[in-house]
């Protein structure tokens, strides 16, 4: 296929040069996730608090996450620490933090939209059994939180696999760029690289985001009540 | 079973509740003694059901006892996590916990409160289901029930923790008028069986078979109580009668 | 590609200015511990040097993911003058908005990415002498060469949005009809498929286009003000200016970017193009 650009694809280096970026990427993406939906969950608890301090600064955090762009939050972390403090942080530990404080702000608004969608007849019938209220939490409210939140949880996996690319704004190679680096190396005598790049690329965040959600829609139709 | 016959299990002493302004309770008095089953009526909005969630502290009160086989509920030696132990509430909307099956349901309090053996308590949740007609829906999951096999699986999650005790909140009050029969029957079969019984409820008719005495509340306070037979007859008070006119005027 | 350079740039607008009011109080403090300092790098055994990997021909990785171009050639001479040897360096790949902040927040010492010096970004970095040169240009079909604005008269010329072309022409020549696209690629095919007369972008992107896309041609080669590109230190960073400054001239004696011309450019702009057009020596510009 003389100038399909789709020999772009068989070369062994480009394959193996994009594979690296691409592994960089998701390392980044799983641990973040990790560490993001595991501080969520209580970091979605303290947000049910009644109290009006820890629920005001809870709500700070959130906020902050909202209305800034990731990307703002990279830059400032990644040239924030080195102009005001001094340190130079390495892309790659930068990302994993701002994904991961991301990853728990929003997942911890799904816990405490979920958990204050459980009917308060929950915790009564549970309470009026004698559970105290960490039992309470742990064996009905907890169960049935986890099931609801899944189907946005997943949503937010896939939001966050799809949003790492932008670490290649702090250094990072991710498989965006090696796919650009190609893709600039070939375009004089190859202008549709783009073309199979990119389409590469996309095959390989749709093998990877596919089954997520597929699982998480497996787990909904087992969990159904 | 006489008035005061039996030992007082439950006593209530100037309880008083109020959200904000609006007085709920106001300075109530009731004893309930062992093997009693007591109905409570009342018209909407009188403080049955917040009288009912006081006695097992899932609301607060302000002023006034409630004490339970003598020791005050909620008091340093006796909190509400030991009086719930002695106490079975049933609710009006179905509260079976959805992600469990009926059995898993009922073994929550036994196996997780009481620290009781797997085994032994299933084995007495499998007697219970038996005694209300569901043993072969153990497995089930509540979406799977309808609204009268709920309230039975409810009330025996309640008695699985062998209440002294049992609170029944308007607990036909939500269901098809063809359910209510199944679920009045397994509660008279509890009352005969003399289980102590505190039953708020709109079913007259339940209440003149099945209680001992009856209790009319208004306005936050008991108004009138006495023996099911003679308080339907002969009503003492004008509130009661009006009540219980309107009642018949609605039931013809 | 200044075009999409300047875009990029502009989008990190407002991280500058949250990096200015993070930075304030705390600037005077962190350039006085001046990290970046000749002897410094001396004493680290590398020099950290930023540079593209997407730009060829100025800055790009080869097949095997090798840092190559025309930046490149120089930087390693200027890396090999310094250390004695070519490898005493850290290629750290940069974008095109972030260049500023790499040297404000010390992350590199030398950003050596075709970088255009312009008066904003001069209050904020130090350029040391340039390298090269750049004008616009516009190229066009060889059938229907467009060798003057004059000949734009009642055609369309293309544009990308946001570049100096599209300014340039937007200032400078009302006349001038302009089809505008968000996309390089998209306008390169518009242009192939005829909708516009000719393509204005910078000359070093046209010269190296026209080269591998037979039957178009550079007709104006040189449009507007010339910029200058040359590397940049961290702003206030004196002693490395200095040295770099006097390598640049050492190595104009040599003509050596004309050597690094025929090395990394003259394969992509091909033989029909001046490099007296492109290259400054000893970082005489006039």
């Amino acid at each position: 296929m003389p100038n399909s650009g789709f020999e772009v694809l068989l070369s062994v280096n480009n394959l193996r040069r994009l594979a690296v970026g691409l592994g960089g990427t998701l390392e980044i993406a799983l641990i973040s996730v990790a560490i993001g939906l595991a501080l969520g969950i209580f970091y979605g608890l303290l947000l049910t608090s009644k109290n009006r301090l820890v629920y005001g600064l809870c709500r700070l955090y959130l906020e902050a996450f909202r209305i800034v762009p990731v990307l703002v939050w990279l830059f400032l972390f990644f040239f924030g620490s080195a102009i005001v403090l001094g340190v130079n942080v390495e892309g790659f530990f930068v990302s994993v933090a701002v994904f991961s404080l991301w990853g728990c702000a929003e997942m911890g608004d799904l816990v405490r939209g979920t958990v204050t969608a459980i009917p308060l007849h929950q915790w009564q019938s549970a309470e009026a059994l004698g559970l105290d209220k960490w039992q309470v939490l742990r064996f009905v409210i907890i169960p049935q939180a986890l099931r609801k939140i899944t189907p946005p949880a997943v949503n937010l996996v896939t939001r966050m696999v799809k949003t790492t690319p932008l670490v290649v704004f702090v250094g990072v190679t991710e498989v965006l760029r090696v796919g650009k680096q190609i893709i600039e190396f070939n375009m004089m005598k190859n202008p549709l690289a783009s073309f199979w790049i990119y389409g590469f690329i996309f095959m390989v965040y749709f093998l990877i985001c596919w089954p997520v959600s597929r699982f998480s829609k497996k787990l909904e139709e087992r969990w159904a009540f | 079973m006489g008035l005061l016959k039996g030992k007082v299990i439950l006593e209530i002493a100037g309880l008083k509740k109020c959200h904000g302004s609006k007085v709920i309770l106001d300075g109530l008095d009731l004893e309930v003694t062992r093997g009693e089953a007591v109905v409570v009526i009342g018209p909407s909005g009188c403080g049955k059901t917040t009288l009912l969630k006081c006695i097992n502290g899932l609301e607060s009160h302000q002023a006034g006892k409630i004490l339970i086989d003598g020791r005050e509920a909620g008091s340093p030696g006796f909190g509400w996590h030991e009086a719930r132990q002695k106490i079975g509430m049933v609710f009006q909307s179905y509260d079976l916990f959805p992600h469990m099956t009926v059995m898993e349901n009922i073994l929550l309090g036994p196996v997780r409160v009481q620290k009781r053996g797997r085994e032994e308590a299933a084995a007495e949740a499998l007697a219970l289901l038996e005694r209300v007609g569901l043993a072969d829906r153990k497995d089930d999951f509540p979406r799977q029930l309808s609204g009268g096999q709920k309230q039975r699986v409810a009330i025996v999650r309640a008695l699985s923790m062998k209440p002294e005790l049992m609170l029944f909140d308007e607990v036909t009050a939500s269901l098809d008028p063809e359910m209510v029969r199944e679920v009045l029957d397994v509660m008279l079969q509890l009352a005969r069986a003399g289980m102590t019984m505190l039953i708020v409820t709109h079913e007259m008719e339940f209440a003149r078979v099945a209680s001992d005495r009856v209790v009319f509340m208004d306005g936050g306070m008991i108004a009138e109580e006495g023996k099911a037979g003679d308080f339907f007859r002969e009503p003492k008070t004008e509130r009661a009668r009006r009540f219980l006119k309107t009642f018949y005027f609605r039931a013809d | 590609m200044r075009g999409l350079t300047e875009r990029l740039y502009k989008a990190g607008i407002l991280l500058q200015l949250l990096a200015f009011v993070l930075g304030l109080a705390f600037t005077q403090a962190a350039f006085a511990a001046e990290p970046g300092s000749l002897a410094a790098i001396k004493a680290a055994g590398k020099i950290r040097i930023a540079v593209f990997a997407d730009k060829p021909p100025f800055g790009y990785l080869d097949e095997s993911g090798k840092n190559v171009g025309f930046d490149l050639v120089i930087a390693r001479r200027v890396v090999k003058d310094l250390f004695g040897r070519e490898d005493a360096v850290e290629w750290v790949l940069l974008e095109p908005a972030n260049r500023v902040e790499y040297l404000e927040a010390n992350k590199v010492d030398i950003v050596f990415a075709n970088f255009t010096v312009t008066k904003a970004r001069a209050e904020k970095v130090d350029f040391a002498l340039p390298y090269m040169k750049v004008a616009l240009g516009v190229v066009s079909p060889d059938r229907n060469v467009i060798r003057d604005i004059k000949d734009l008269r009642g055609k369309k010329l293309i544009v990308i949005k946001g570049t100096t072309a599209e300014t340039y022409f937007a200032e400078k020549h009302p006349e001038v009809e302009l089809l505008k696209f968000d996309e390089i690629s998209e306008a390169f095919q518009a242009l192939t498929d005829g909708r516009g007369a000719g393509l204005s972008n910078d000359n070093t992107f046209l010269f190296a286009w026209a080269n591998t896309n037979k039957g178009y041609t550079v007709g104006v080669p040189s449009l507007g003000s010339l910029d200058t590109i040359a590397p940049a230190v961290r702003k206030g960073n004196k002693e490395l200016l200095a040295w770099l400054n006097g390598e640049i001239r050492n190595l104009g004696k040599e003509k050596f970017i004309h050597k690094a011309y025929a090395e990394a450019l003259a394969p992509y702009y091909g033989n029909s193009v001046d490099p007296e057009d492109l290259v400054i020596e000893g970082g005489e510009f006039r």
